[in-house]
């Protein structure tokens, strides 16, 4: 009984209100899926939310045709990996070293990242635009990769301090005694024992660097280098008053990572970013 | 072997704390010194002290986007308050679909601001005429039809409602996982004295989560303070200055009026906000705690 019981006129009330919330809440994303199937007939002529008439792929032919989406997809995958790849790299030994590691400094080396939560990064986009300016480095896929794997590095750390702080002590005094060093026992015992954060950091951060926006407006202007939320800009900038079928296809495209991802790992999304917010 | 041993953990996090150093730390440095010159990227730098500071007293657009991210504030912290606090005493108070809810509900959590805000752009557009006009014009309506972005007494309304709309969901997350985490004995012995649902909520379930509560206004009042997505793509702070954030001013002062030290300047002034508002709110939370 978790519960006091409700009587079913107010539990009839509750349901109502849900099915409102939920239906405002997915009305938008549900909108834009069902549109970019409609022909161009369809979208001009009929009301905005009547729904297609049949499963029409043409509007994401235009689209993949007139566009550099596939090039932006392309970027933002490779812009995903190596951060994500990077943030885990760095960021696991770190949280071992501040935890496993008798490490008189520790915890203010695990205090100094948390700040990290707190900058608004705004702060930070103009010396490293210089710095990139400088360096040559401005439309490369360093000049993101560099700075969100900075941002991400206290969130990760934060996580998985949090779950080594449990690992027994005993495991790696054993494991010392059987003459493993730090480094092996990091890499084959803490790493693989993590492998439920490791899965939350990487979803969770995965939707975060799909999604980043400002440094990829900051740092890349050539055309060629932009990830999809910037290339989304471009593309309705171009068609989005001319041909609305193919920019409700661009949109759905940019977002069907994520949400897929979304779909299985849901747990560990939901997870992450709740996390992620209760802690900055 | 001591020394050794002494040097190894910092091995271990050199790395990341180089990285963090070089692209959080050292930046906001850099910045500050910045906020202390004339300086338009190119040029020589002029050292003029605290001129930029004093500047953003007498700047209007400035002192209207200070006020706008006050409205932002205030308003969306409400409204997602609100709404996730709404959702997750209905998820409580329900037994079926709890789950698959939570999950659709948290779907727009995890599209970008770009693809919400180019939605929403195509859903409120007049012309030609997207689906919230077309609704009202088929459910008669047709005297709140309205051209909803480029009408300067909506847009900031709109701006924070659309970037409420892409949080909230969070907050839901976050409020029901606090209720579901209440130990069932609790409950069980509030039921057996007689409790009904709402004087549950009132006497147990509202105080036992009052600590999450405070961390999500914290949470919300800096995370809103730091606005920026939604209002630069959907309206760029238009139309005029209607939509105007501080984080999208210095946005344009330092990128497209290419004023490197005022838009320093401004970037500092957020980052000092932010952090003074947090540890405000701390306090007065702090203090309210003590007195309960």
């Amino acid at each position: 009984m978790k519960t006091a019981p409700l009587n079913i006129g107010v539990r009839t009330l509750f349901y109502m209100i849900l099915a409102v919330f939920v239906v405002i809440q997915v009305y938008p994303i549900f909108w834009v899926i069902i549109s970019s199937f409609k022909t161009q007939a369809e979208v001009m002529s009929s009301a905005p939310y009547s729904l297609p008439g049949s499963f029409y792929l043409g509007n994401y032919v235009s689209m993949l045709q007139n566009s550099q989406i596939p090039t932006y997809f392309m970027n933002s995958s490779i812009v995903a990996v190596l951060t994500l790849f990077f943030t885990i790299v760095i960021g696991a030994p770190a949280a071992f070293a501040i935890e496993k590691m008798k490490f008189g400094a520790g915890n203010q080396v695990l205090a100094f990242f948390l700040l990290g939560i707190m900058i608004p990064i705004f702060v930070t986009l103009l010396p490293m635009f210089q710095i990139y300016n400088a360096l040559g480095l401005r439309n490369t896929f360093t000049s993101l990769i560099l700075p969100q794997v900075g941002f991400n590095l206290p969130i990760c750390i934060y996580l998985y301090s949090g779950f080594m702080r449990y690992v027994p002590n005993s495991l790696i005094e054993s494991a010392h005694l059987d003459g493993a060093g730090s480094f092996k026992i990091f890499t084959s015992i803490i790493l693989p024992m993590s492998k439920n954060t490791t899965i939350t950091i990487i979803t969770f951060n995965f939707i975060f660097i799909w999604n980043e926006f400002i440094f990829a407006n900051t740092f890349m202007t050539s055309s060629s280098m932009k990830t999809l939320p910037l290339g989304l800009k471009d593309f309705v900038g171009l068609y989005g008053f001319t041909d609305w079928g193919a920019t409700y296809a661009a949109i759905t495209v940019t977002i069907l990572p994520t949400l897929l991802i979304y779909f299985i790992l849901n747990k560990s999304v939901i997870e992450g970013m709740a996390a992620g917010a209760v802690k900055s | 072997m001591t020394s050794n041993k002494r040097i190894e953990p910092w091995l271990f996090v050199l790395p990341a704390l180089l990285v963090f150093l070089f692209t959080v730390i050292v930046p906001i440095i850099w910045s500050f010194t910045y906020s202390l010159y004339e300086w338009n990227g190119i040029g020589d730098k002029r050292f003029i002290g605290i001129d930029n500071y004093t500047r953003m007293l007498t700047d209007n657009v400035f002192i209207t986007s200070f006020k706008n991210n006050l409205i932002f504030t205030g308003l969306g912290t409400v409204v997602q308050i609100v709404i996730g606090m709404t959702m997750a005493v209905i998820l409580t108070s329900i037994t079926k679909f709890r789950n698959f809810i939570k999950v659709i509900y948290f779907i727009p959590c995890v599209i970008s601001s770009m693809a919400i805000s180019q939605i929403f752009s195509k859903m409120l557009s007049i012309n030609p005429e997207g689906v919230v006009n077309a609704t009202l014009g088929a459910v008669g309506l047709d005297s709140l039809k309205a051209a909803f972005l480029s009408d300067p007494n909506l847009t900031l309304i709109i701006v924070t409602l659309v970037d409420a709309y892409k949080f909230c969901a969070i907050y839901m997350v976050i409020y029901y996982a606090a209720f579901l985490a209440i130990s069932n004995d609790i409950i069980e012995a509030s039921v057996i004295d007689g409790c009904n649902w709402w004087q549950q909520y009132i006497y147990m379930r509202f105080p036992l989560i009052k600590g999450i509560f405070f961390i999500t206004v914290v949470m919300l009042v800096s995370g809103t303070l730091k606005g920026f997505d939604v209002p630069y793509i959907l309206t760029n702070g238009g139309p005029g200055a209607s939509s105007e954030l501080v984080s999208t001013y210095m946005y344009k002062v330092a990128f497209n009026s290419v004023n490197y030290g005022y838009g320093s300047a401004i970037a500092v002034f957020l980052v000092i906000e932010c952090l003074l508002i947090v540890t405000l709110i701390r306090k007065l939370i702090s203090k309210v705690d003590v007195e309960a």
